[in-house]
């Protein structure tokens, strides 16, 4: 009864990390894994910039840092830095990591609130190891000893997510997935139970299998065309639907982390690469045309445009269910959030990890699927909660995007996280999803949401002991930061710097 | 608005006694701290149970209670878990026990080369099982053996006697202790105003923790209902011994209940829980008890309401089947100590804290009720009220996909660790349909040596520790010492 072959539909990040990952898991067993994809359709590869669970992933599948990060064009990421997002003028940095060690079980910004009180002008970012290397623009691998500041920080790459497929694309080669030029053109179904039983590519193959992989992205050609999953539309919360893209010549210092700048109808990206620096902005048609966002991205870039720009239309949402029959969707076809926190490439992750994790055999027990629909909807939802409250958390309202957000009606478990912060900074906790307390805390201190109170067992420390032990925090962050490297001078240093000279914009 | 600035706690019992001692450790000295300490609370505490889970040893800590203490000022002694014997209708037996994770081999947790490998048996794997078996203990500290560092250890306890160190702290500490009995709890406006003690005086507060056991005399007054889930008898008493028995409570069923034993400093304590229609029989069983009580199982709608928390019985009850009643007692406390409100305006901590209670309770019932989904060992009064009610649909969840593939379904912040989950799942012999597919992929030559070598080490390891019995002995003998 064991699945025997596995057909991806659809190559793209998705398809290639799927595949990497299933070849990798399955390797030794006889499950054939085959991949059909079409060099005629163009991949999104929407998420150049990743979290820092990339590195598990890659990590699992042996694959080397160095010669990933060389072939990738990739530079490290500490973080996201935010402009304009509470207030027009403002900036923070979203960390991978920590601020601050926890004191008696309670955690140091809490302590970083009452400093406040007490006068204490010392931003919270000065307590994260990982906020002080990036502004630096310095980076070195983290510490391995939890007692010790090196190891309160994480990190994870910005790279070129093409060069990424490609290069996952030769990994799964040489581990026996087979590729298939072509384009599906009929998809059989099972009459009785509806399950995919083959797929009919331009050229005549039929490729049959037991279970379908699809990532052929936001059309999902068999959960959607051929099984009507249905799909649960977002855009009530989060509005934005449409996006431009569009590289352009690197200018500055390599900086190890990503930028998202506020706008008036959506926010800007820049991402940057060892060899160019990918842009976009995220926007919401209702407030500006796709004419005029492209005018606004090609007028804010750094250097000049090394392509034409690359338009996207997305509706935000999940499909009502990831897992339908033997069908199991990843990548765009499962569902869509705008990549503001990097999340596309990490939800394909936590998509394959989990059908892993709960691999099926030909009986299809519906307690897998339903069990992969559970943890893939949570995993949805609460980045969508995410997402959504860098628009809520927010002074802003210069504009009717902004003016939109100020009036809309939150979701009851975002409202409820809010209150509870806002009233005393209290973070309400879970343990299942990708963004924990210290994403949370980033994000509303960074957007001015500054708590009315703080944890009452603060008090208990006194003031001079509280302000010593807080200075030397500090002063150990600096002194950790102080003996990293340059960004740049370490990709040297390990070995994955680029070969090839930046690209420049033909005149 | 005015700060909070005074917080009164009600009872005399063990949820008491850990909930004024936390508080008054821990809030700043700007909270004044009142206990309310009546002799009127304490009748329920045996359904406490005589098991603390593996956190007692940090909350205690937390509290100002380190654990020479407990071990010199009480007859307290160390828990690997519980014993279960006679279980079900298959006579099960098996160390309920604590560890940390077990072993990942090539990304596959261990539990699946058990059935890949045919062995039926999970408990040699576990060195606190074998220890608990054997009755013999050593800390597990962070250098020693390898093995012995993977075990967790709680406590055994007599729920009237471990609060003996709590209230010597709260003498010491800050606590305004006051020995009178409530007589009128005074409300208004879905709030308490005051409540009028027996010796004439009225102390008002800005918050109340109603730690009154299971009349919650406070809570309810505010109009929140009791639980009305099955009800329990208990019958406790202790018997000298000369020597300490095992480092572990047993557990064994009957067809009136069920009856467990543990090994204190000098005495057993026997605890013996049966359905009220089966008084007779458990008594004849039991023999004579120091004490005895009845109580209904489950959860009052909301532990805080208005001004007032209730902490321990007062908000639920959960069969002491488990360390789960310690543990949820211990939970809340933490709660509350980070949800200490501001000022009278505490709606949003109450509706945190409420939620968290929920989930908390959901997940630690489900876990007791666990142990009731198997062929009845009776079909009697007990065992079928255990059954009555269909299990919550987490617990449905966690079933189907522990007997389809071996897979642990968990939600958010559990109670009971993955471990306990696959010690109980095993214990109980529920046994997956398939194991995951990629423990194929190591060769059998290769993954059974590995698992011989371990219940191997693991057997020697267990020969060089001392009874149970010789290590408390050497225990307290050197804290007095070292005391003096």
């Amino acid at each position: 009864m064991q699945i025997e072959r596995i057909c991806i539909v659809g190559g793209g990040t998705a398809g290639w990390m799927t595949a990497a990952a299933l070849s990798h898991k399955l390797k030794g067993l006889p499950v054939a894994i085959q991949l059909v994809e079409s060099d005629e359709i163009g991949t999104v590869g929407v998420g150049e910039a990743t979290l820092p669970h990339i590195r598990n992933f890659n990590n699992a599948l042996n694959i080397s840092e160095p010669a990933l990060m060389k072939a990738t064009e990739a530079t490290i990421k500490l973080g996201i830095e935010f402009c304009d997002w509470g207030r027009i003028g403002d900036r923070y940095i979203h960390p991978f990591g920590d601020f601050g060690p926890n004191v008696n079980g309670v955690p140091f910004y809490q302590f970083w609130l009452r400093l406040r009180e007490l006068g204490d002008s010392s931003r919270l970012d000065e307590y994260a190891l990982g906020i002080v290397l990036a502004e630096m623009g310095r980076f070195t691998m983290p510490g391995t000893d939890p007692a010790r500041v090196e190891s309160t920080f994480r990190y994870a790459y910005q790279f070129d997510a093409t060069r990424y497929a490609r290069f996952l694309r030769q990994y799964s080669e040489a581990n026996g997935v087979v590729r298939t030029e072509g384009k599906v053109v009929d998809v059989k179904l099972d009459s009785e139970s509806g399950f995919v039983e083959s797929v009919k590519l331009d050229r005549g193959d039929i490729l049959t299998a037991d279970l379908f992989v699809d990532c052929s992205g936001f059309r999902g050609l068999l959960i959607e065309q051929q099984l009507k999953t249905g799909y649960e539309d977002w855009s009530q919360w989060l509005p934005c639907n449409r996006a431009v893209a569009v590289p352009c010549e690197s200018r500055g210092p390599l900086l190890p982390l990503t930028r998202a700048t506020a706008r008036k109808s959506g926010w800007q990206w820049r991402i940057p690469l060892q060899h160019r620096v990918g842009n976009g902005l995220v926007y919401c048609s209702d407030f500006i045309s796709e004419d005029e966002a492209t005018e606004f991205i090609l007028g804010n870039l750094e250097g000049p445009a090394l392509a034409a720009p690359n338009k996207l239309r997305f509706t935000t949402g999940r499909r009502r269910l990831f897992w339908n029959k033997n069908v199991v969707a990843i990548g765009l076809s499962a569902g869509f959030l705008e990549p503001l926190e990097s999340t596309s490439i990490h939800l394909i992750h936590e998509g394959v990890t989990e059908l892993v994790q709960l691999f099926p055999d030909k009986r299809f027990a519906q307690s897998d699927a339903d069990e992969y629909n559970r943890r893939m909807g949570v995993n949805f939802e609460r980045v969508r909660d995410f997402l959504l409250l860098h628009y809520v958390a927010t002074q802003r309202d210069d504009s009717p995007m902004w003016q939109h957000f100020r009036n809309l009606k939150l979701t009851d478990s975002l409202q409820e996280k809010i209150d509870a912060w806002t009233t005393r900074g209290h973070i309400i906790k879970y343990e299942f999803g990708v963004f924990l307390p210290p994403s949370w805390i980033a994000v509303l201190i960074g957007q001015n949401l500054l708590p009315r109170g703080y944890d009452r067992r603060v008090d208990a420390a006194p003031k001079d002991v509280l302000i010593r032990n807080a200075a030397a925090i500090k002063q150990g962050v600096r002194a950790a930061a102080l003996k990293a490297p340059d960004h740049a001078a370490y990709l040297r240093q390990i070995g994955a710097a680029s070969d090839t000279a930046p690209m420049v914009a033909r005149a | 608005m005015k700060p909070l600035e005074r917080i009164v706690v009600c009872g005399s019992g063990v949820a008491a006694h850990l909930t004024a001692v936390a508080l008054a450790r821990q809030l700043p000295p700007t909270i004044r701290i009142v206990w309310v300490n009546g002799a009127d609370s304490r009748d329920a505490d045996l359904f406490f149970g005589g098991v603390t889970a593996p956190s007692a040893y940090a909350f205690n800590l937390a509290a100002g209670i380190s654990e020479p203490r407990l071990m010199v000022d009480t007859d307290s002694t160390f828990s690997w878990g519980t014993h279960f014997r006679d279980w079900g209708a298959e006579n099960v037996s098996w160390v309920q026990c604590s560890h940390l994770a077990l072993p990942v081999i090539n990304g596959v947790l261990f539990h699946h080369y058990l059935w890949r490998l045919g062995i039926d048996q999970l408990e040699p794997f576990l060195t606190p099982a074998v220890a608990a078996r054997r009755g013999v203990f050593a800390h597990p500290v962070d250098k020693g053996p390898k093995l012995l560092t993977r075990a967790e250890y709680g406590y055994q306890i007599n729920p009237y006697s471990y609060v003996a160190p709590f209230a010597a702290a709260a003498r010491a500490l800050r606590v305004e202790t006051v020995t009178a009995e409530i007589s009128n709890v005074e409300c208004g406006e879905g709030t308490i105003s005051a409540l009028h003690l027996s010796d004439g005086r009225v102390i008002a507060a800005d918050l109340f923790v109603d730690c009154t056991g299971p009349d919650a005399r406070l809570l309810s007054r505010l109009g929140v209902e009791a639980p009305v889930g099955r009800r329990l008898r208990a019958a406790l008493s202790q018997v000298h011994t000369e020597k300490i028995g095992p480092p572990c409570r047993s557990v064994i069923a009957r067809d009136f209940g069920w009856q467990s034993e543990t090994s204190l400093k000098t005495s057993v304590a026997r605890l013996t829980v049966y359905a009220p229609e089966t008084e007779s029989e458990a008594i004849a069983a039991h023999g004579d008890a120091q004490h005895t009580g009845e109580i209904t199982l489950g959860r009052r709608a909301s532990a805080w309401m208005g001004n007032c928390v209730a902490i321990g019985h007062a908000a639920s009850v959960l069969e002491p089947l488990s360390h789960a009643p310690m543990l949820l007692l211990e939970r809340e406390i933490d709660r509350l100590l980070t949800l200490v409100p501001f000022s009278r305006d505490m709606s949003v901590e109450r509706r945190e804290y409420n939620r968290q209670g929920a989930e908390d309770y959901t997940h630690a019932e489900i876990f007791n009720r666990a142990l009731f989904e198997t062929p009845l060992k009776a079909q009697t009064d007990f065992w079928l009220a255990a059954r009555a009610e269909p299990p919550h649909e987490k617990l449905v969840q966690k079933l189907t996909q522990f007997e389809s593939r071996g897979l642990l379904a968990a939600f958010d912040l559990e109670p009971f660790t993955p471990e306990e989950w696959v010690i109980l799942h095993h214990g109980m012999r529920r046994r997956p349909l398939r194991y995951d597919r990629m423990a194929d992929r190591t060769p059998e030559g290769e993954v059974r040596p590995m698992f011989d070598t371990m219940r191997r080490e693991i057997e020697n390891l267990v020969k060089t520790m001392p009874t149970h019995n010789d290590y408390m002995i050497g225990l307290v003998r050197y804290l007095r010492q070292n005391q003096k």
